[in-house]
């Protein structure tokens, strides 16, 4: 008969009140040991001096050296890292090696306690196979994971271009790692091993193949996708190097110009850009077809209102009309001599017609103002025209005609 | 071909077209059998479609380069050296007022909501706003910093670098021309042998 002590039952109950108990440790200072995630340390100020010494015993906490202060334990922090899915301490570790150790010799004790009939340790050696083989695929589906997340993010968690290309680095060098674990497998070793055991088989060989070929596959595309990443990265790093760099040396060099690209024998590709063509089109009553749509077209024309005259005051009222007409042309005209004398008075910067109307309070309409500058400028002697550049602010109408839009008309001395 | 009309015109108006300007036609730009019956067409009007390295955006480029063809180049090139340093200077701007990583991407969103709030308590991008603004390519006239803000886009979206997706909505997307142009400043960079390095410096690595 087996004593209290080593009775299997006995010690599974031990250990789960022990557990437990533990456990609980966790929630109930949760705040703690959380600040002690946050920070180096964990504050002891919340801290009893017995809750200190269980935290301790139940190696939550560990003390690095006697002077110092309280720490996290390496697990316990990395298990706060896997919850919170925090990519910036969420290690990746498959450790392979080690698992496939303990595998070897999990089935060497499994088999010796089925040779010797004894089924309870035959079932706890099969349990704890059962859990090794699924650590070691939660490890590989963890990591996994922890890297398409970092990868989905853009490697948001850090914010500068050169910590993101260093932890794209380093998460490459983790994949390596983790393939290099999957390479250490090898199935006819487990083959061999599990013998003809249906069980063994079942665990080790087709499920476990199944799961591996599975994550080996992950590992490639994410392997493949950080790789584009990376491109991406450096890319972006060696566009804004480039067009800073091109900037300073501007800035430096006001007088720079580049050869004349367009008069070498070869014009390179880059700078063959071609003059821009439109494809004009008129009415046309050539086709049959088409002049019934032209004529529909014309029918729905918005048609002009006529205007009644008065027969009587007619002669009169346009004489005035005429007279009121000139004399405001002639106003308009003189304040935009005026607008061109200001542009002498401002030594020749350069000046925008609309922005003189609107400081300057004057009645006239944006487009009448601007038609006036612009037919002034045509109107100057040729000397004096050359004399004023004038520019105009303009649009493209739509992309399908080339009707431009003249939103503003700048003019200065040249 | 009469389903090409409107792409055609559009790369005759000298239009580049990318994914972003417009996605259909740039899908269609990007099957080899519709570039070939496009160059077809474009033959006797002496001119081809054009890509840059990256394919990321077609425009037209000349056939044969006859003188006539070269002049229009030379006036081109000078005006896209006129503008580089506003451009580049607007692009570094725009980095670091959004506190971006990498420089304005294609299909990055732009507002100039954005520029405007982030200027108005920051003298330093302030006065760097309105010296571009006020840069003959961009050709501000105004003081106030809304309406330079305004003016700049303006002028970007004349240029091809931005689209306005809604007429009445203050958001732009940038368009893959930005490609076209970080392209020709590495391009001068190489012909002119300027020292300007772009490879992160080998420190950065060994670091590791």
């Amino acid at each position: 008969m087996m004593g209290g002590a080593s009775d299997p039952h006995a010690l599974e109950s031990r250990l789960i009140s022990t557990g437990v108990e533990r456990l609980t440790l966790l929630g109930k200072y949760a705040e703690a040991l959380m600040a002690g995630y946050a920070r180096d340390e964990v504050p002891l100020a919340g801290l009893s001096k017995t809750a200190l010494n269980r935290l301790l015993a139940a190696r939550i906490l560990w003390r690095p050296d006697e002077q110092g202060g309280v720490k996290l334990a390496p697990k316990v922090r990395e298990l706060i890292a896997e919850m919170l899915a925090d990519e910036t301490r969420r290690h990746v570790n498959a450790d392979v090696a080690e698992t496939l150790e303990l595998l070897r010799s999990l089935v060497q004790s499994y088999r010796e306690a089925r040779d010797a009939g004894e089924y309870w340790r035959q079932e706890q050696q099969l349990l704890r196979l059962r859990q090794e083989v699924d650590d070691l695929n939660g490890r590989f589906a963890d990591a996994i994971d922890s890297l398409w997340r970092r990868l989905n993010s853009d490697f948001g968690f850090v914010s500068h271009l050169g910590d993101k290309i260093r932890e794209n680095e380093r998460a490459q060098k983790q994949i390596v790692r983790l393939l290099d674990g999957l390479e250490l497998i090898d199935f006819t070793e487990l083959i061999e091993l599990v013998g003809g055991d249906g069980a063994l088989r079942k665990l080790l060989v087709s499920g476990l193949q199944h799961q591996l070929t599975q994550h080996y596959t992950s590992l490639r595309e994410v392997q493949r996708r950080m790789i584009e990443l990376l491109a991406r990265f450096r890319q972006q790093q060696s566009r804004s190097r480039l067009v800073a760099g091109m900037a300073a040396f501007l800035r430096e060099h006001p007088g720079f110009a580049p050869g004349n690209y367009a008069r070498r024998s070869e014009v390179p590709a880059l700078v063959n850009r071609a003059a821009l063509l439109s494809a004009a089109g008129a009415p046309a009553l050539d086709h049959d077809a088409d002049t019934r749509i032209l004529t529909g077209l014309l029918h729905r024309l918005p048609r002009p209102v006529p205007r009644p005259e008065p027969v009587t005051a007619a002669g009169v009222a346009a004489l005035q009309e005429n007279t009121l007409a000139a004399t405001r042309h002639q106003a308009l005209k003189e304040d935009v001599e005026r607008f061109y004398l200001s542009v002498v008075d401002g030594g020749g910067e350069p000046l925008s017609a609309l922005e003189y109307l609107q400081q300057g309070e004057f009645e006239w309409g944006e487009e009448i103002w601007l038609f006036q500058v612009i037919a002034e400028h045509q109107g100057l002697p040729r000397g004096e025209q050359r004399a004023f550049r004038l520019r105009q602010e303009e649009s493209q109408a739509s992309p399908f005609n080339h009707l431009r839009l003249i939103h503003d008309v700048i003019i200065q001395l040249s | 071909m009469i389903e090409h009309g409107p792409l055609l015109e559009r790369l005759l108006a000298g239009d580049f077209i990318c994914a972003v300007s417009d996605e259909s036609a740039f899908r269609r730009l990007e099957d080899d059998e519709t570039r070939e019956q496009l160059d077809i067409y474009l033959r006797p009007l002496n001119r081809r479609l054009a890509t840059n390295d990256e394919g990321s955006v077609y425009f037209l480029a000349w056939r044969n380069i006859d003188e006539f063809a070269r002049d229009q180049l030379s006036r081109q090139l000078a005006d896209t050296v006129n503008s580089l340093l506003p451009m580049l200077e607007w692009l570094q701007l725009v980095q670091e007022t959004l506190g971006r990583d990498g420089l304005a991407a294609p299909g990055d969103v732009l507002k100039p909501a954005d520029f405007s709030s982030r200027s108005e308590d920051n003298q330093g991008l302030r006065e760097r706003l309105e010296r571009l603004a006020t840069d003959p390519f961009f050709g501000s006239q105004s003081e106030q910093l809304d309406a330079q803000i305004k003016q700049v886009f303006k002028r970007l979206k004349e240029h091809g670098y931005l689209l306005q997706p809604h007429a009445d909505r203050q958001y732009f997307v940038v368009t893959a021309k930005i490609d076209y142009l970080i392209d020709l400043v590495r391009f001068i960079r190489d012909e002119e042998n300027l020292p300007i390095d772009d490879q992160a410096p080998a420190s950065q690595e060994s670091l590791l």
